[in-house]
């Protein structure tokens, strides 16, 4: 705000992001001897397992983008105040309008896949408004009617012509994302970090952003100094769906090319871990979505090549949560 | 019971400073004062439940105390709670003992009302015999023949030798059934005695803090006769009495708690257009702690750039005299005079037409609150029609071109200066009738 373009974060902030990440590693690390694993050699599997080669890497980034979009889900909605727990359900909406709008083209697609999640996020929304109903409960409700309402699909009218698994037919080639020149990289990357620009770009550079924030930080002093708080809400959890229905689309469009079911794999409650580390900062979310990238493809070069369960990358993001807390807590009570 | 120099901070807040008090057996001491003077604070004291950081208590009796918030399990029946409460007694017996009418011993407190709850507290408090009872608002949640009944079972434990405090800041109650009137104003007591009159107990309740030369008056009034600029006919108001022109300041005044919060919100739900409003309570309402000067002073902007906003904000810090170090500070870090000067420049920047001015200076000093009081005049003489809700008489008197008294939700007829000198207090305490026709 000063002469030049400020990017507001801080360095103490930072720190504490870089502990918790840190917490997090050593936690895996600790977890191999459980395994009979030294934590060095868990660690060597890991770093090579992501970041070790261009195939790694590119895995990497490929894991990278739902979790951005995910991330950034949570970040704007927990910055308005609001607890969309929702991702999950969005997220899966977003796949199934993506799928249904594939054979108009992939913009289109993608169109659909943003349209379905601010309308599954509005659900909630409008109980909150009509009987105050707390989005913390009924997003994460709608998480499961999203999931059995994707199994009915893939087991009934969207299911593959052979009829042979409960899934769909891939989409139409015409509707897949574009590969990044030679590498097994989709747009969904360029389209994902854009996101995270415009998402910075309204959280601190527009009225609407600073009184998206100021509902987040004092719903009740925000009204009284003239915030339609209702609208704040009613956009936030808009604009919140649209992107996990948006991360649906591009992992339909980008990645599998078809709906099955456990087709989400928990990327909508993975955004939480994101988006907490990353201090709810648009910008710290590209960072923060590349850590948690990594480790999930580290997590599944530890079970290729040690046995290890890749489930130990959702401790990761278990032990980042909670570090995360018991520093926003801390802060909230020495200030 | 005896309370010598009692003194209780919260923080930074003194709740009870220096408050020395003795009771004596048989009487009924009502208690009396606004929100947050200190009144529950020293009878939670006086009570033991909570420990004063200074002074001492002699002749500590045994002490019972009602509070405001009921302290029962609502899924228990009537019996259950009373069982907790004295384990082995038959519930029906302690009720009959208590000398109060509550039926139906197996009804879930979950299904009762408010009034049989807050009798089934007093049961359980009575039941211990105190010789020391305190009454927390007891009469808040009770329709006037409960009252009646409550004041009646005051009586008989009194007369058995019992010391009874009511705390409560209805007036007429008070003088009803006390022997004697303590008046606690910001942590001290300020008035003791056995004989007040209505009027009386009011005038020691509310503030006067605005020193007397602050009282210069504003030339020229409202321009009356045209439209006014604010009108309400609000819930809460029983007839369309309130009207605001443009370049008047219109205040209301009242002891706190007779539906000035309310007035405040319903006026801040249903007036469009461009109006400004200062929330009574600025801790919880004021500003975006969390957020920067600039930020705060943005809200009210259509438009927003992040550098004009902290070069607005720059501006505005100068005018305003606000003691910050830079327009990106954060509001919270702020002196509370401060943050009512930032809640100022922002309302102001908007050129109200209308504004809702509550307690504006509330817990300022002298010259925050010259600053604040200036700034509303200069308001009004552009044009704004000001509608200041405040329990400080001085500055009603100071600022108000007219004058309402609001009691129970009720407002009085518009009063001049001189007429509210005369019939506020009353008014304040709901003892005059209001009277039909305009002024007295």
């Amino acid at each position: 705000m000063s002469g030049k373009l400020r990017i507001p974060i801080s360095v103490s902030r930072i720190g504490i992001a870089l502990i918790a990440a840190t917490t997090a590693i050593a936690g895996l690390a600790l977890c191999g001897i459980a395994f009979g694993r030294s934590p060095g050699e868990l660690l060597a599997i890991l770093a090579s397992g992501s970041i070790g080669s261009s195939f790694a890497l590119q895995g990497t980034l490929l894991k990278s983008v739902p979790l951005l979009l995910t991330g950034l889900s949570v970040a704007v909605a927990f910055r308005a105040g609001v607890w969309n727990i929702g991702g999950e359900g969005q997220f899966l909406v977003g796949a199934l309008g993506a799928f249904l709008g594939a054979r108009y083209g992939v913009i289109a697609s993608l169109m659909a896949a943003v349209v379905a999640g601010a309308i599954w996020a509005s659900i909630a929304t409008a109980m909150r408004l009509w009987r105050n109903a707390p989005e913390v409960l009924t997003t994460i409700l709608l998480n499961f009617i999203a999931i059995h309402l994707l199994g009915y699909a893939v087991n009934g009218p969207l299911q593959e012509a052979s009829g042979k698994y409960p899934q769909s037919d891939a989409v139409p080639a015409g509707a897949t994302l574009p590969l990044l020149g030679n590498l097994e990289l989709h747009a969904g990357v360029v389209i994902a970090v854009l996101v995270a620009v415009a998402a910075w770009y309204l959280l601190y550079q527009t009225a609407e952003g600073l009184r998206l924030r100021a509902t987040g930080f004092n719903r009740s002093a925000a009204k009284w100094a003239g915030v339609n708080v209702d609208g704040q809400l009613i956009r936030a959890m808009a604009i919140s769906g649209a992107m996990a229905g948006l991360a649906g689309g591009i992992e339909l469009l980008g990645v599998t090319h078809r709906l099955f079911e456990r087709f989400a794999a928990g990327y909508g409650y993975a955004g939480i871990a994101v988006a907490l580390l990353a201090q709810l900062h648009p910008l710290g979310t590209i960072a923060s979505a590349l850590f948690f990238g990594a480790l999930t493809t580290g997590a599944g070069e530890l079970q290729r090549t040690a046995g290890i369960s890749s489930m130990v990358a959702t401790l990761a993001q278990a032990i980042v949560i909670l570090a995360m807390i018991a520093f926003m807590r801390r802060g909230k009570t020495s200030s | 019971m005896k309370l010598t120099h009692i003194t209780k901070r919260f923080g930074t807040n003194v709740a009870v400073d220096d408050v020395s008090l003795a009771f004596a057996p048989g009487e009924i001491v009502g208690l009396v004062g606004e929100n947050g003077a200190g009144k529950t604070t020293l009878m939670s004291i006086a009570a033991g439940e909570l420990a004063a950081d200074e002074g001492t208590i002699d002749d500590r009796t045994s002490a019972g105390i009602v509070h405001q918030h009921f302290l029962l399990v609502s899924e228990f029946t009537i019996a259950e709670n009373l069982a907790l409460a004295m384990w082995g007694r038959d519930a029906e017996a302690i009720i009959r003992d208590s000398g109060i009418a509550l039926r139906d011993v197996h009804r879930r407190v979950a299904d009762i009302s408010v009034g049989e709850k807050a009798k089934l507290e007093l049961i359980k408090a009575v039941a211990r015999h105190p010789r020391f009872l305190i009454l927390d608002e007891p009469t808040s949640v009770l329709a006037p023949a409960e009252a009646r009944e409550l004041f009646v079972v005051m009586r008989q434990l009194a007369a058995n030798g019992t010391t009874v405090v009511f705390i409560s800041h209805k007036i007429p109650e008070v003088l009803e059934v006390a022997t004697r009137v303590v008046v606690m104003r910001r942590g001290r007591i300020v008035a003791d005695g056995g004989t007040m009159t209505a009027s009386e107990l009011a005038e020691a309740m509310v503030e006067r803090r605005v020193s007397a030369d602050e009282g210069r008056r504003r030339a020229g009034g409202g321009t009356a006769g045209g439209p006014p600029a604010l009108r309400s006919s609000g819930l809460l108001l029983d007839r369309d009495g309130l009207a605001v022109h443009a370049g008047e300041i219109v205040a209301i005044i009242g002891v706190a708690g007779n539906g000035q919060s309310e007035l405040a919100t319903s006026l801040r739900d249903s007036l469009r257009g461009r109006v400004a409003h200062i929330p009574e309570d600025r801790a919880r309402d004021g500003l975006i702690a969390e957020m920067t000067i600039a930020e705060n002073i943005a809200l009210a902007e259509t438009h927003w750039r992040p550098r004009i906003a902290a070069q607005t904000a720059s501006a505005l810090i100068e005018r305003f005299d606000i003691r910050a170090q830079s327009p990106l500070q954060r509001a919270g870090s702020l002196s509370g005079g401060n943050q009512q000067k930032v809640i100022l420049a922002r309302e102001l920047e908007r050129k109200p037409e209308i504004i809702v001015a509550a307690e504006p200076s509330r817990g300022l000093d002298i010259e925050a609150t010259r600053f604040v009081h200036d700034e509303l005049r200069a308001a009004a003489t552009r044009g704004a029609a000001i509608l200041l809700i405040t329990s400080d008489l001085d500055e009603a008197f100071a600022l108000g071109d007219a004058i309402h008294v609001i009691y129970r939700g009720k407002l009085s007829d518009r009063l001049t200066p001189a007429e509210a000198a005369e019939r506020a207090p009353q008014l304040m305490a709901g003892v005059e009738r209001r009277e039909s026709g305009v002024g007295a």
